[in-house]
């Protein structure tokens, strides 16, 4: 087929009058049936190589894409072109899937889009033996390399695939963000015949500023003054999860509007922010970086880090979501010198210590394991878990196989001994990207060219669209307006207690501060390890102040605490103290009837569960019975202790038992 | 194309002789071929042609099965490999050598020497304790044991044969992707490399009375000797030795006590070979185990392991290459474990593991000692 021939077909199909001559160069090795790796900038206009020659071939393509968001988008834009697209993902419902599954058996879909992790399972693998199927294309395909910024192990399997497809059958694979290094890394693992398309990567659209700060607060502060002013709406990326929530306590505090985001949210959240974003009902979206990989808003305004990414391809990837329609988009990047420890922790404790690596061989050499009984066994953090298995795997020491319906790890015979150099190499390589990323913010060169040349584009363009190259530089002005605003703002603001479970009548409750976020971790600390006493009465205060927060005026009938395991009568004398003052009656029944470890011995929950599982007793059971209650304690981690009394004393018959704890901890174990 | 409807082993094979070993061409080349060639220079007709045509469009489907299967710790071997079981060449031949075995665990153990325990399911307490013998004294000779995994003989030759440290093949009647539990129940010692399984038919095909018929001379096929603890006069057992006869194999057959109700003695008039309780054939007959023999076995072993511990003191090597150049007669796991139990020995860790000997100063003395 001619190019022209293509343009008029691409005319009535897509309603566009012509192609790039990269995207044309791509297609037309496509129809050849070649292999086909394609490095363009967010907005080129990508997945147009894939969909148009989709159209064309006899039978079905299948797209592998990590992102569920820009599956939903695209399906939804090709339905609208008259296109027969769907996608296979885990936020629909198994009888979804099923369904869309059997359309494609049928030759009912064109384009298929799935996710990597479909690979590993049955009833996919079953049907794809009855497809029609004409092509293969891998989207983001940086993920298949460990050099690039965002390894998937599920990639590694689709990457097997490629390799075992036949010749003939044409393979794209797509990224935004290849460094030439995973460039080589990708062209490698798919062996072959692959012919490398790369494009430019200059976004002259772009307003790159950095804003050098002395403290987190003034970030706070400069957005406060300033959020407001610029144009239009946009996404402001935070390093963790605890900031979204404390950025957007502030901007509502401020009476900015926003949301915010994150990968814990249940997907239907996640669709209503992502839907919001769409229609811009929020000034800005909170976010960790979960958040617009794959969302096609052509006029996001902004985009704002106010913790510094790991590396450059990490923040050309995040603000390449930014003015896709073209028009200017601010880029502002706040930094000062304590927000590299971040990046650097992630670097440093990325990797779990070799001693947990040979505690987990040794595990799935004894016996073929599934995570959870891993998790037991081995008593580690899941999150920990998650990165040894996929090295493991990586290393080819151990695999995951399916025994039944269940997933689980066995060991290979004849394994290699664990390579932990490798390890060394990628901790090296991210320390160096590091570097360069904190030399973006002190480079007095033009940021975009910056950034340009550590992607390996060196082309040659006018750069004059940074605070470098003729931009305003912005500082930030506090005063004492400010300052204050801020301090109330702070002295208002509590945690929340998301404890509510099955079969018990909990209710979410509060804790007076994060536990390592303020001066409140620090004194608790000394009161339960250091002989200090009783906790302090500023504890007493801000516990108080953070009960009339959320639940007001509301009285209960009683108050529990949670008994001790170690620290003698110090949440005793707490509760009690609370008590005096909320003047509601406090019991001292409830009791611990077995002696548990304390709770912080356990890695994850499973096993903190287990620990704390049928422990307590009511002495006096009676007690309780259409009581509302008030549990008291020191400090909340998981939560599982809460909702195992919880459960205990909903069995009793207490009709709602609320929690008010002195901090809760950052993070917990089951990310 | 292993799986091809109504296509034999032989037509397959005979293909494959063809194209990979007369025209030197891949199966990627074969399959990158028109059908034209096809016709002319593989004198395929139109119907086969047909099926090929099928199995080609069917390449990319197979991908991602295949491509599980990999993940899963499987491994196809097709009968070009040199990793496909000699034995198993040696004894079906082209007419009936299937042309893929799907294997999971220690693969080596397809290359030692090896022997077949068949029976009959609901076999008697003495044929059982009979296949506990045998699988006894196979296993200290270092010999593989292959079994069927059916209930009765095969099932006591398999356990016996993990019990007394031996090495088995599981052939199984059905396609190794439904083994799931099994591969459970058999985890260390597949982990050990002392068990492999194996099937022959398309990897997801669920258990089936023609399978398990099919798959009796597969495990014939495997084994360098054959042994049957106790056959009825008709089944499995019967008809796979009957057909082993046929094929000239040499077939051993445990002699029944006059009391006992079985077939043993028809097969024995057939031409298998009567055994005692310790695997001794009649007197005239040639020897199944090497008990009878043992003094000379003992006189060549020892000579043997003097070369073997000379060579080490010229340096590291692994188990696979003292073989090769003493040109010994033993089984690699059987080298290791004459090696690792000698104090003066070093394994070096690595894969695959090399030995030496200890005492440096044993080792090639320098012009000044």
């Amino acid at each position: 087929m001619t190019r022209q021939e293509a343009e008029q077909l691409l005319q009535n199909t897509f309603k566009l009058s012509h192609f790039y001559d990269e995207q044309w160069a791509a297609i037309d090795k496509l129809l050849k049936g070649e292999q086909v790796l394609l490095i363009e900038k967010t907005g080129f206009g990508k997945s147009l190589c894939f969909q148009f020659p989709a159209v064309l071939h006899k039978g079905m393509t299948v797209i592998f894409s990590p992102l569920i968001a820009l599956m939903r988008d695209q399906v939804k834009k090709l339905n609208l072109l008259g296109i027969a697209a769907n996608c296979v993902n885990s936020e629909q419902t198994p009888e979804e899937n099923t369904q869309i599954i059997k359309d494609a058996i049928s030759g009912e879909i064109k384009i298929l889009y799935i996710a990597p992790e479909r690979q590993e399972n049955s009833e996919w693998v079953e049907a794809t033996r009855r497809m029609n199927l004409s092509m293969v294309v891998v989207d983001e395909a940086h993920c298949i390399s460990v050099w690039g910024h965002d390894f998937r192990p599920a990639f590694r399997r689709i990457i097997n695939l490629v390799n075992l497809l036949p010749k003939g059958l044409p393979v794209l694979a797509t990224t935004a963000t290849a460094t030439k290094r995973v460039e080589a890394d990708i062209a490698a693992q798919m062996g072959g015949n692959l012919t490398t398309i790369r494009g430019n990567l200059m976004r002259d659209n772009f307003r790159l500023l950095v804003i050098k700060v002395n403290s987190d607060d003034e970030k706070l502060i400069w957005l406060g003054q300033n959020l407001g002013n610029i144009p239009g709406t946009g996404i402001l990326y935070t390093g963790t999860r605890v900031n979204t929530e404390i950025y957007s306590k502030w901007f509502e505090y401020l009476n900015i509007s926003s949301a915010s985001y994150n990968a814990g949210l249940d997907p239907e959240s996640r669709i209503a922010v992502e839907n919001g974003l769409m229609e811009n009902r929020w000034k800005c979206v909170i976010s960790t970086n979960a958040l617009g990989m794959g969302i096609d808003k052509p006029d996001i305004r902004f985009i704002i880090h106010t913790q510094i990414p790991q590396s450059p391809i990490h923040y050309y990837q995040e603000i390449g979501r930014a003015g896709k329609d073209g028009q200017p988009a601010y880029i502002i990047l706040f930094f000062y010198g304590e927000d590299k420890k971040l990046p650097e922790a992630f670097i440093e404790g990325g990797r779990p210590a070799i001693p947990k690596y040979e505690k987990v061989i040794t595990a799935i050499k004894n016996e073929m394991l599934g995570e959870r009984e891993l998790m037991k066994r081995t008593n580690l953090k899941q999150t920990q878990i998650r990165v040894i298995k996929a090295d493991l795997i990586e290393q080819k020491i151990i695999r995951e196989v399916t025994v039944g319906k269940s997933k689980k790890f066995e060991y290979i015979p004849g394994a290699p001994q664990l390579n932990t150099k490798t390890f060394e190499e990628l901790r090296a390589s991210k320390t160096r990207d590091l570097d360069k990323m904190l030399e973006y913010v002190e480079t007095t060169q033009s940021r975009m060219k910056y950034l340009c040349d550590y992607l390996g584009d060196s082309s040659i363009h006018d750069f004059t669209n940074c605070d470098n190259t003729g931009l305003k530089k912005r500082t930030v002005s506090v005063n004492e307006e400010w300052t204050k605003k801020l301090q109330d703002f702070r002295e208002d603001y509590f945690p929340e207690l998301d404890v509510e479970t099955k079969g018990a009548n909990l209710v979410i409750g509060i804790a007076a501060s994060y536990y390592g976020v303020s001066n409140v971790g620090g004194a608790l600390h000394r009161s339960k390890y250091e002989n200090a006493g009783d906790f302090p009465d500023f504890l007493l205060r801000l516990a108080l102040k953070a009960y009339r927060k959320k639940f007001g005026q509301e009285k209960f009938d009683l108050i529990l605490y949670v008994p001790p395991t170690k620290s003698g009568d110090l949440v005793k004398n707490f509760a009690v103290k609370v008590s005096e003052v909320l003047k509601f009656p406090i019991s001292h029944n409830l009791i611990k009837h077995r002696t548990t470890s304390e709770q912080k011995v356990f890695e994850n929950s499973y096993l903190k569960s287990d620990n704390v599982k049928d422990a307590f007793e009511l002495k006096t059971p009676d007690e309780v019975r259409g009581k509302t209650i008030l549990l008291i304690d020191d400090i909340f981690d998981s939560g599982s202790t809460i909702k195992e009394i919880g459960r205990y004393l909903s069995n009793l018959g207490a009709v709602k038992i609320a929690p008010l704890v002195i901090a809760r901890t950052v993070g917990g174990d089951l990310v | 194309m292993a799986h091809l409807p109504r296509w034999g082993y032989l037509k397959i094979n005979n293909l494959i002789i063809k194209f990979y070993h007369e025209k030197k061409l891949s199966i990627e080349d074969f399959f990158q071929l028109s059908e034209d060639e096809w016709q002319t220079e593989f004198d395929l007709g139109y119907k086969e042609t047909e099926d090929l045509k099928k199995a080609k469009s069917e390449l990319v489907n197979n991908a991602f099965l295949a491509e599980t299967l990999i993940n899963e710790g499987y491994e196809i071997i097709p009968i070009t490999s040199p990793e496909y079981s000699k034995t198993l060449k040696a004894n079906l031949k082209a007419a009936h050598a299937p042309a893929l075995l799907y294997v999971k665990g220690n693969k080596q153990i397809m290359q030692e020497k090896s022997i077949a325990i068949v029976g009959s399911r609901s076999a008697s307490e003495i044929a059982l304790a009979f296949t506990d013998n045998i699988a006894m004294l196979a296993s200290r000779e270092h010999k593989v044991v292959v079994s069927g995994f059916a209930k009765g003989v095969d099932k006591q030759a398999l356990d016996s044969a993990i019990n007394y440290k031996g090495q088995s093949i599981i052939v199984l009647p059905q396609g190794i992707m439904t083994f799931g539990s099994g591969f459970k129940l058999y985890y260390r010692q597949i982990v050990d490399g002392d068990v492999l399984v194996l099937s022959t038919f398309f990897p997801k095909a669920p258990w089936k009375a023609e399978l398990a018929m099919a798959r009796n001379p597969i495990i014939y096929g495997l084994a360098d000797e054959i042994c049957v603890a106790e056959s009825s006069e008709k089944g499995g057992t019967w008809s796979g030795v009957v057909d082993g006869l046929r094929k000239k194999r040499i077939i051993y057959v445990r002699k029944p006590e006059t009391s006992e109700r079985n077939a043993n003695d028809l097969l024995i008039q057939k031409g298998a070979i009567p055994v005692n309780f310790d695997g001794k054939p009649e007197s005239g007959h040639y020897p199944l185990t090497s008990a009878n023999s043992a003094i000379f076995v003992r006189e060549n072993e020892e000579n043997n392991q003097k070369r073997i511990l000379d060579l080490l003191k010229n340096g590291e090597y692994s188990a696979k290459e003292i073989i090769q150049k003493l040109d010994l007669n033993w089984s690699e796991k059987q080298l290791r474990v004459f090696l690792e139990n000698q104090k003066d020995v070093e394994c070096m860790s690595g894969k695959p593991l090399r030995f030496t000997l200890k005492d440096s100063t044993i080792k090639q003395k320098s012009l000044f000692d």
